[in-house]
C-alpha cells in the first residue's frame, strides 16, 4: 500500500502554485508555518545514540584481497621532496590516480610537439606533467624528482614562487588552472561560456556546478543562480548535535567529545543560511531589500569530486592563521543524494515527491574515495602525506616512501583533501517500494508547469 | 488526551527502524517534560490549571505529530536508507582512532625500515641532476632553495647591488 503517492503530492504543489498565482514554482510561499526539521537533525549521526549497532565485520582487513608482494599497482612510485615540497608531491599522487586525468596524460592526449609550436610559452605543466606520468607508469620504482614541474610551476606562478611550504591546496588550484589554459586553449575555439562547458581534462575531471537559492523572507521569492567549481571547500562543522544527549542523561560536554563527520561538513554547505542584516538583497518580487535566507546545492556532480577541509584559518584582524587540529570522520563510499539540487530543494517543500530538471541525469550519486591529502604537525612546519587506493589496497605516499597501510591508519588521518570518483550505476534490487518513487525508475509522471 | 498518551507508550516496539527509536525517545523526553509541568502546575491551586495542561497537551501532540509525520515520510520514502552504511563508518572510524592511539601499537606508530619495493632512502634526497636555470649540478634535496636563489626570488633572494664599495659595505647580506 503506497502511503505517499506522487498523484497527491502534485495535487498539493499546483495548489501551492495555482495559490500564487505566477506558475513559478520558485515563488512559492512555503505552507509550512512551524519550522521544518532538516534530515540533519537526528537522522544522521544521531542515531548511534539510539540504534543498536550490528557489528558487520566489514572493517577487517581481507587476506584473501591482498595482493602479493611481487605484484604491485603500476604507477606506484615515491616523489623526491626537493626542499619542503611535500606539497606539491602529495597532490601530484593524488592528481597521478586521478581516473580521467591518468587516462587523458597516459594515453598521450597532450601532443609536446603540437603544444611547443602552437604557443610561444617556454613553460607547459601539461607537458611536464605528462613527462611524470611516464615517468611514475614505467616501472621503474626508484623515487623521481618532480624538478622540471616545480620549476615550471614556478616560472608561472610568480606570486607563489619561493622556497617556504605551500598550501597544498593552493597549489592544487593553481595547477588545474595552468593546465586548464593550456587544454583549453588547443581544444576550445570559442571563449568558455559561464555555465563552464569546457571540455578540457581539468573540466571534464573535475568540473561541477554549485546552485545558489537566495530567498526573500518576506515574499517567499527565491532567486537562483549557477556558479561551477572544480572543489567544494567546507568549512568544519565543529558544531555537534547534543538533543538526544539530553534524554540519555549524559552531561553535556564540550564539543570535543563529539564527532566532526565530512557528511556533516556537507550539511553545513548545504543548509539553509539567514544573511546578516547588513547584507539585504534587493527582491525582484518586492522590488526593494529585504532579508534573505541563502541555500547551497549540488546541480551537477563532477566525475572526480574534491573536497577541501578548511583548516587553515586566516584572520585578517589579527593577522595570525591558525590552523583546526579537529579529527573529521570521512566515508570511504559517499552517497551525494542529500547534497544535489533536486533533493535539497524537494525537502525545502516537505519531501514532496515531484519531478525535477536533474532527475533523469545519467550521473550516480555513489563516490568512491581513491586519494586522501593529510596535513600533520603546525601550520608552519606541517608536512603532507598522501593515501593512495589501489585495488582496495591503500597505500601511503610520503616523499620518497611508500608503504602499505591498513584502513584505520587512513581513517584516523587527519584528512584535509579527499578525493572521490565516482562509482557508476548499478541497480539495486528492490527494497521498499517507496525508493522507486525518488530514483525514478518505472514510474513517470508529468512534471508541473513551471517547475524548476 | 489520555488516550493518546497510552497509545505512544505502547508502540514503542514497532518495526525496529532508526526513526521510529527517535520518535519515542522523543516521546519519551517530552513525555517527562509533561510529568514535570503538571507536577508544577497542580502545586498552584488556580482554577485554570485544568485549561493550562490542556492547552500544554495539545501543544505538544502537534510538535509530536510533525516530527513524527515527517520522519515516518523519510524512512518510507527511503530517504535515509544509507543509515545503517553511515553508522558503519562512525563505528570503523572510532574503532580506527583507538586502536592507532594505543601506545602498544607498533604497527601505527612504526618508522620506515624499508619501504614496499624493499628500497631504503636518506633524509634528504641525493639524486643528483642539472639545474635547469643555471645548469649546475644540484642534489635533489637542496634544489628548491637553490632554485629560489637562482631564480632571485623569494625573501633570501640576493639583493642585486652595484658594484661601488659603499654599496658593498652597506648592503651586507649575501647568504648562502
Amino acid at each position: 500500500m503506497k502511503v505517499y503517492d506522487p498523484d497527491f503530492d502534485r495535487a498539493v504543489m499546483c495548489e501551492q502554485i495555482v495559490g500564487l498565482g505566477n506558475g513559478n514554482l520558485e515563488g512559492v510561499r512555503s505552507n509550512i508555518k512551524r519550522k521544518r526539521l532538516s534530515s540533519e537533525v537526528g537522522l544522521n549521526s544521531d542515531f548511534k545514540n539510539l540504534k543498536r549497532v550490528t557489528v558487520s565485520g566489514g572493517g577487517e582487513w581481507d587476506h584473501d584481497r591482498r595482493i602479493s608482494k611481487s605484484c604491485f599497482p603500476v604507477g606506484l612510485r615515491g616523489l623526491n621532496n626537493l626542499g619542503n615540497t611535500c606539497f606539491m608531491n602529495s597532490v601530484l599522487q593524488a592528481l597521478l590516480h586521478a581516473p580521467p586525468f591518468r587516462n587523458y596524460f597516459l594515453s598521450g592526449r597532450h601532443n609536446k610537439d603540437s603544444c611547443r609550436k602552437a604557443s610561444n610559452d617556454r613553460f607547459c605543466l601539461s607537458c611536464d606533467i605528462e613527462v611524470i606520468f611516464s615517468a611514475v607508469f614505467s616501472g621503474d620504482r626508484a623515487p623521481y624528482s618532480p624538478a622540471q614541474f616545480l620549476y615550471s610551476w614556478w616560472r608561472l606562478s610568480e606570486n607563489l614562487a619561493c622556497y617556504e611550504q605551500q598550501d597544498a591546496h593552493e597549489f592544487f588550484m593553481s595547477v588545474l588552472d595552468r593546465i586548464h589554459e593550456k587544454e583549453g586553449k588547443t581544444r576550445n575555439t570559442s571563449k568558455d561560456n559561464p555555465a563552464g562547458d569546457c571540455h578540457c581534462v581539468v573540466h571534464r575531471a573535475f568540473s561541477g556546478l554549485l546552485r545558489s537559492d537566495v530567498t526573500c523572507t518576506t515574499c517567499g521569492f527565491t532567486s537562483t543562480t549557477y556558479d561551477p567549481c572544480v572543489d567544494i571547500s567546507l568549512d568544519l562543522n565543529t558544531n555537534i548535535d547534543h538533543t538526544l544527549h539530553i534524554a540519555s542523561n549524559k552531561a553535556q560536554k564540550s564539543t570535543d567529545t563529539g564527532i566532526s563527520t565530512l557528511t556533516s561538513c556537507l550539511d553545513l554547505f548545504t543548509r539553509p543560511e539567514k544573511l546578516g542584516s547588513d547584507q539585504k538583497l534587493f527582491c525582484q518580487n518586492c522590488q526593494e531589500r529585504h532579508e534573505s535566507v541563502k541555500q547551497m546545492s549540488i546541480r551537477r556532480l563532477p566525475l572526480v569530486l574534491c573536497l577541501h577541509v578548511k583548516r587553515f584559518e586566516h584572520s585578517l584582524a589579527r593577522k595570525a592563521s591558525r590552523k583546526i587540529d579537529r579529527h573529521l570522520q570521512f566515508p570511504f563510499s559517499l552517497d551525494m543524494t542529500p547534497y544535489v539540487s533536486s533533493s535539497i530543494v524537494r525537502k525545502r517543500f516537505g519531501n514532496r515527491i515531484f519531478a525535477f530538471e536533474g532527475d533523469e541525469s545519467d550521473i550516480s550519486t555513489n563516490f568512491e574515495v581513491f586519494a586522501v591529502i593529510t596535513h600533520s604537525g603546525m601550520l608552519e612546519s606541517g608536512h603532507y602525506v598522501t593515501y593512495l587506493r589501489l585495488n582496495e589496497q591503500w597505500y601511503k605516499c610520503d616523499d620518497a616512501w611508500i608503504t602499505e597501510v591498513e584502513d584505520e591508519i587512513v581513517r584516523s588521518s587527519q584528512i584535509y583533501l579527499v578525493f572521490y570518483v565516482q562509482k557508476p550505476n548499478e541497480h539495486k534490487s528492490g527494497e521498499d517500494s517507496g525508493c522507486h518513487l525518488l530514483s525514478g525508475s518505472g514510474e513517470s509522471y508529468k512534471s508541473i508547469a513551471g517547475c524548476c | 488526551m489520555r488516550s493518546r498518551w497510552e497509545m505512544s507508550e505502547t508502540n514503542e516496539e514497532e518495526r525496529g527502524g532508526g526513526n521510529y527509536k527517535l520518535i519515542f525517545s522523543v516521546f519519551r523526553l517530552l513525555f517527562r517534560y509533561r510529568t514535570l509541568w503538571l507536577s508544577r502546575i497542580m502545586s498552584s491551586p488556580a482554577e485554570n490549571t485544568q485549561l493550562a495542561s490542556h492547552l500544554f497537551d495539545e501543544l505538544l501532540g502537534s510538535i509530536i505529530m510533525d516530527v513524527s509525520s515527517e520522519c515516518h515520510r523519510i524512512a518510507r520514502l527511503g530517504l535515509d536508507r544509507n543509515l545503517d552504511d553511515e553508522e558503519e563508518e562512525l563505528r570503523l572510524s572510532a574503532q580506527a582512532r583507538a586502536r592507532v592511539a594505543d601506545p602498544s601499537n607498533s604497527e601505527a606508530n612504526s618508522k620506515y625500515v624499508v619501504d614496499i619495493f624493499g628500497q631504503t632512502h636518506p633524509p634528504v634526497a641525493t639524486e643528483i641532476f642539472d639545474c635547469m636555470n643555471c645548469g649546475r649540478a644540484i642534489v635533489a634535496g637542496r634544489f628548491a632553495p637553490h632554485l629560489e636563489k637562482c631564480m632571485g626570488k623569494g625573501r633570501k633572494a640576493r639583493v642585486k647591488s652595484t658594484r661601488s664599495s659603499t654599496a658593498a659595505a652597506a648592503h651586507n647580506r649575501f647568504d648562502f
